[in-house]
């Protein structure tokens, strides 16, 4: 088995741990790869008590097993967050496979944080390749929610570096 | 001995590539385009790694993202299979800059044989008979016809950059010489950006017969053996069989002397296939020299018992060759390519999902595949979906062994040219060995060709 389910699982992990502590219904993430469907309470009344919406979160709908057909197995079937309360968050995915580095040097401070404002363009994080410092930039305009990938942590094609609100 | 290997390649030969790394206990790196997720050698590796998009030329051709994984996951070395960058002088040399072997020749030898005419040439003045044609590349229509004047019709136009029948034309008159070089040259520019061509004698009816050379670069080489690769369509081979029932044992002694020649010359190091086109007088004459392990590389790993993608790991890692010099081929062996293609639909290709796939056994049979029940066939590479490798201990056997082979094969929800192959099994000019590179034009009726 590739180390590749290992690395999803991680990222879906960061996911649905969002999703929980978030005040919000629903949660679709959507990358090249992955499509990781998240709904808290199965129609039910608003939840309120984090402890609650941990129980109520359906382990079938967003996480698959590793090793169950890779990670294209992760999605659900594509159902749309219908109405309010829904939420869609827009990653920043790696162009290229490289090292992920937060920042420009290792004691300089990371170009972006969780919860700061980046605008369409702005370098958010550099990838590493062949002795090369690629600056990456956004490709949205939104608020950091998460970080993704761990600094010095190499990455491949397409995997999810950070999660932008496009909303805030 | 190398500790981790990258595979730059996909399919059946990504799979065959890394049984051999898990045999001599080298730890394997998949990599994969985003269509390619599910694919078996992904779940196959130790290690994968996603390196782009679905278009090759963005993932399996994407040069910096593949060495900057080989960096990052600590490759010692990468074997490139066929196709993709296998013969990419550039790539090779790139890997040696980063200390990272290529399992292959040397980026010298690969741009050598990679250049057509000048392979030709070195090939001509070594003394390995080339066909009479254009003494290098062909830049005008006028050089072209002077070639046409000097050897007679009928002609071959070729990309001097080429190789899989792109850019290939046949021409019979004058008329035909200056339709077909403005064509061949566009072709050969949008296919491998270089619209250099050349012109030679074309063969009536000859026999394609190659001979498996490995060379361990310390002096060290062996001929293993020849194939023949006569049953083609449009210059893609379709089934493959070793020994030749058309080379007498002293054909072979030649054959073999002029392909261990063609690979000293160009100080060669690795497995490589060295092309000849055969006539009906026993002539031969050198085409070109593949620098890579060869799709058909298992019809001679039958009658020999030698492992060919084992020993490119072996020697690319300062082995020496400890394979005799004369091995005397044991019965006889036939492998069918088995293409997700509509035989019946002018090969239209036919990708999609796999419903079932259940393979052949029994003795003497061996199927090289990447596919599975389940699997979807995605559109943007080659057809290759199996390779069915039949042995007897005569070609007779060979050939009844195959029939029912395919006629075992049970692959759901695709076409394929299983039916194409069963046609060419039961031919009677097959079954006598009378195959020549248009064989299947002239003797097989493809629209008599049924599921």
């Amino acid at each position: 088995m590739s180390d590749r389910s290992r690395l999803d699982l991680d990222e879906i992990r960061a996911i649905i741990r969002l999703a929980t502590e978030a005040d919000i219904a629903e949660l679709v993430v959507e990358a090249a790869h992955v499509k990781v469907h998240v709904k808290k309470t199965a129609g039910a009344a608003p939840v309120t008590a984090p402890a609650a919406v941990s129980a109520a979160l359906p382990g079938g709908t967003a996480a698959a097993p590793p090793g169950a057909g890779g990670h294209g197995a992760v999605s659900s079937d594509g159902a749309r967050p219908a109405g309010e309360g829904a939420a869609r968050y827009v990653p920043i995915v790696a162009p290229m496979v490289g090292t992920f580095y937060r920042a420009p040097k290792p004691d300089a401070p990371p170009f972006v944080n969780e919860g700061d404002v980046v605008q369409t363009g702005q370098t958010v994080c550099v990838l590493e390749a062949m002795k090369m410092f690629n600056e990456i930039p956004s490709e949205v305009a939104g608020r950091i929610v998460r970080v993704l990938a761990e600094n010095g942590a190499p990455v491949e094609y397409g995997q999810p570096l950070f999660l932008v609100d496009p909303a805030a | 001995m190398f500790k981790k290997v990258l595979i730059a390649n996909r399919g059946e030969i990504a799979v065959r590539v890394i049984r051999a790394c898990h045999e001599l206990g080298i730890r394997t790196v998949a990599i994969y385009s985003d269509a390619d997720r599910d694919a078996l050698h992904v779940q196959m590796a130790d290690e994968a790694f996603c390196v782009g998009p679905a278009p090759a030329r963005d993932s399996y051709l994407n040069v910096p993202n593949i060495l900057s994984t080989a960096e990052l996951l600590n490759v010692d070395a990468i074997h490139p299979g066929y196709g993709f960058l296998a013969e990419n002088a550039h790539f090779a040399e790139i890997c040696r800059d980063c200390k990272i072997t290529f399992i292959g020749p040397s980026p010298e030898a690969i741009a050598k044989m990679g250049n057509k005419s000048q392979a030709r040439e070195i090939m001509r003045r070594a003394g390995v008979p080339v066909i009479p044609g254009s003494a290098g590349p062909v830049r005008d229509e006028a050089a072209a016809l002077a070639t046409a004047r000097a050897v007679g019709y009928p002609l071959i136009i070729k990309a001097a950059a080429g190789g899989g029948g792109r850019g290939m034309r046949i021409v019979h008159t004058a008329d035909d010489v200056r339709r077909a070089l403005a064509a061949a040259q566009t072709e050969a520019e949008a296919a491998f950006g270089d619209g250099a061509l050349y012109v030679e004698k074309y063969l009536e009816e000859p026999r394609h017969v190659e001979v498996q050379i490995l060379a361990d670069g310390r002096g060290a080489i062996v001929a293993l053996g020849e194939r023949d690769c006569s049953v083609q369509r449009r210059h893609q081979k379709l089934l493959e069989e070793a020994p030749s029932p058309g080379v007498t044992p002293r054909l072979r002694r030649a054959l073999f002397r002029a392909a261990v020649r063609a690979a000293e010359v160009v100080g060669y190091a690795n497995a490589g296939t060295v092309e000849f086109l055969v006539d009906g007088g026993e002539h031969f004459y050198f085409m070109e020299m593949n620098t890579r392990v060869q799709v058909e590389h298992p019809v001679t790993e039958t009658v020999t018992d030698v492992d060919i993608v084992k020993e490119q790991i072996r020697i690319a890692a300062g082995e020496r060759l400890t394979i005799p010099r004369e091995i005397e081929p044991r019965g006889h062996a036939i492998e069918c390519r088995v293409n997700a293609e509509d035989p019946a639909r002018e090969f239209l290709p036919s990708p999609g999902p796999i419903t079932a796939f259940i393979l052949p056994g029994g003795p003497g049979v061996r199927v090289d595949t990447h596919a599975f029940a389940g699997y979807t066939i995605p559109p943007y590479y080659d057809s290759l979906i199996a390779k069915v490798i039949a042995w007897g201990r005569d070609r007779e056997e060979a050939i009844a062994r195959m029939t029912r082979a395919l006629r075992e094969f049970e692959i759901g929800g695709v076409r394929t040219t299983i039916p194409f192959h069963l046609a060419v099994l039961d031919n009677a000019f097959f079954r006598r060995g009378e195959v020549y590179v248009n064989f299947v034009q002239r003797r097989i009726d493809l629209s008599a060709i049924r599921e």
